[in-house]
């Protein structure tokens, strides 16, 4: 679904890439963990097309794909409703009423569709996290693009994104996360590239994770990452 | 760079911020009000002259606020933007935001004509006024367009508006009792290349004195000057990256 190859990116004097290659299956859930700074956004910016690499490239295979920033922001003059509503010529494809769909979304995410009315700048960081959620899902992505996945949310949202993303998976949509939140990940991922210092120092699929995790007789996920990026 | 698919888009998005402006509103409503008031206190063609001048101004007003603002706000890091259609989209919203002033300026102008004709003072060279009017509302986009990559918020259209105060300040100073530059620019002719420069310097600013008929030499410049931003404007949207 996605390929990247040897990508490197400078942003004046910082290297924020360096050869970073990997290849993301079809129907997947890759964690791509960093501590900050690492490239982890830089790597799904480019990705998405709104950063050039300086060299190397990316290969993401034809199909709808959806991003969810960290902190999502929109056009401040806009409100929920019209804001989906730009989002017409990428609509559920399906023949489903469009507003059936975005309040069947809105429900499996605990959004309030009341606040659609207002305009997401006025939301609190979590609902509009939420909002990005609905904005994107409603168009059913074959590449879901996320950001710190759950930054903001609470427990129940947690879980309720963490059901939503193995039911995506289930239906053949690739997710790649970026996050901080390693026991989730590690929860609910299918593979995992890790990034230091710009430069991808493990990249697994789960099975290989598992062989690593007992190589290293390491308990968890996180203590894999804390020995791999020697923090 | 053209996407016409975007084009929708983007109309959705320039209508929803030109009604949530209130000085983009205010300045469209505005316009109208005190060029009929001047046509009810003066006469029809006091009431012209004065639409004619200023209108290119209400696409100034309309231009401010075009990139910078989107861009450091984090707007376009937007599913609606993905695999560079950001860059489109900025440069799409130039012809929108062009259609759509240049839609209300033509029917204040077909209002304008009506008024003329039934007072029997409309004259077709106000057709060609209106165009230069247009030619300079389109230019007065492009340049605040460019000059929004630089400058945020409205401040790309108010370092034009102070240019344009200080120019006519430097006319009013400069005003003596001989034949001087501003009867060089009522007449349209110019005694050298000095102050044919001088007088293209001050066009490049304020662009509107080209719907005198008699400076429509400069409406070249004036097109130059639009085809010039334009690339200017592609060139640093082609090079653009969301860094936020």
């Amino acid at each position: 679904m996605i390929e990247a190859h040897r990508l490197s990116k400078h942003f004046g004097p910082v290297q924020a890439l360096r050869d970073v290659s990997f290849k993301i299956r079809k129907g997947t859930i890759t964690a791509m963990l960093g501590e900050n700074g690492a490239g982890k956004t830089t790597t799904l910016k480019i990705i998405l097309g709104f950063l050039r690499p300086d060299s190397g490239t990316v290969i993401v295979a034809p199909g709808r794909v959806g991003y969810i920033p960290d902190r999502p922001a929109y056009f401040t003059w806009l409100d929920g409703w019209t804001i989906l509503g730009l989002s017409d010529g990428q609509p559920a494809g399906n023949g489903e009423d469009s507003g059936a769909r975005i309040l069947a979304v809105a429900a499996d995410l605990l959004f309030d569709p009341a606040l659609l009315r207002r305009r997401p700048g006025s939301y609190s960081a979590g609902n509009a996290k939420k909002f990005a959620y609905l904005q994107n899902l409603i168009a059913r992505p074959d590449l879901l693009v996320v950001d710190e996945p759950y930054a903001a949310l609470d427990p129940p949202s947690i879980k309720c994104v963490r059901d939503l993303f193995l039911k995506l998976r289930d239906a053949g949509t690739t997710l790649l996360l970026s996050s901080h939140m390693l026991a989730e990940m590690e929860r609910i991922a299918d593979g995992f590239i890790v990034l230091r210092g710009g430069t991808a120092i493990a990249h697994a699929g789960i099975k290989e994770w598992r062989l690593l995790r007992s190589a290293r007789t390491a308990p968890d996920l996180e203590s894999v990452f804390l020995h791999l990026t020697g923090s | 760079m053209f996407d016409t698919a975007l084009f929708p888009l983007t109309w959705r998005v320039m209508r929803c911020r030109l009604v949530a402006s209130p000085l983009t509103l205010a300045a469209g409503l505005a316009f109208p009000a005190v060029v009929v008031w001047i046509g009810i206190r003066d006469s029809y063609e006091t009431a012209a002259k004065f639409f004619f001048f200023l209108f290119p101004h209400v696409f100034l007003i309309a231009a401010q606020d075009m990139v910078r603002t989107d861009i450091d706000g984090g707007a376009l890091e937007n599913v609606l933007f993905l695999g560079g259609r950001f860059r489109r989209f900025l440069w799409a919203k130039n012809f929108v935001l062009a259609g759509t002033v240049g839609a209300y300026t033509l029917l204040l102008f077909a209002l304008l004509s009506a008024w003329g004709l039934a007072v029997g003072k409309f004259s077709p060279v106000h057709a060609a006024r209106f165009g230069m009017g247009l030619l300079a509302g389109f230019y007065y986009i492009g340049l605040a367009g460019t000059l929004s990559y630089f400058l945020r918020a409205g401040s790309n259209a108010l370092v034009l508006l102070l240019f344009q105060a200080a120019a006519v300040i430097g006319l009013l100073f400069s005003v003596t009792s001989r034949t001087g530059f501003l009867d060089y620019a009522a007449s349209g002719r110019f005694p050298g290349l000095g102050s044919k420069l001088l007088f293209g310097g001050l066009v490049a600013v304020l662009p509107n004195v080209v719907v005198a008929g008699r400076l429509a030499a400069f409406g070249a410049e004036v097109l130059a000057g639009l085809a010039l931003s334009l690339f200017v404007q592609d060139r640093l949207a082609r090079g653009l990256e969301l860094r936020k």
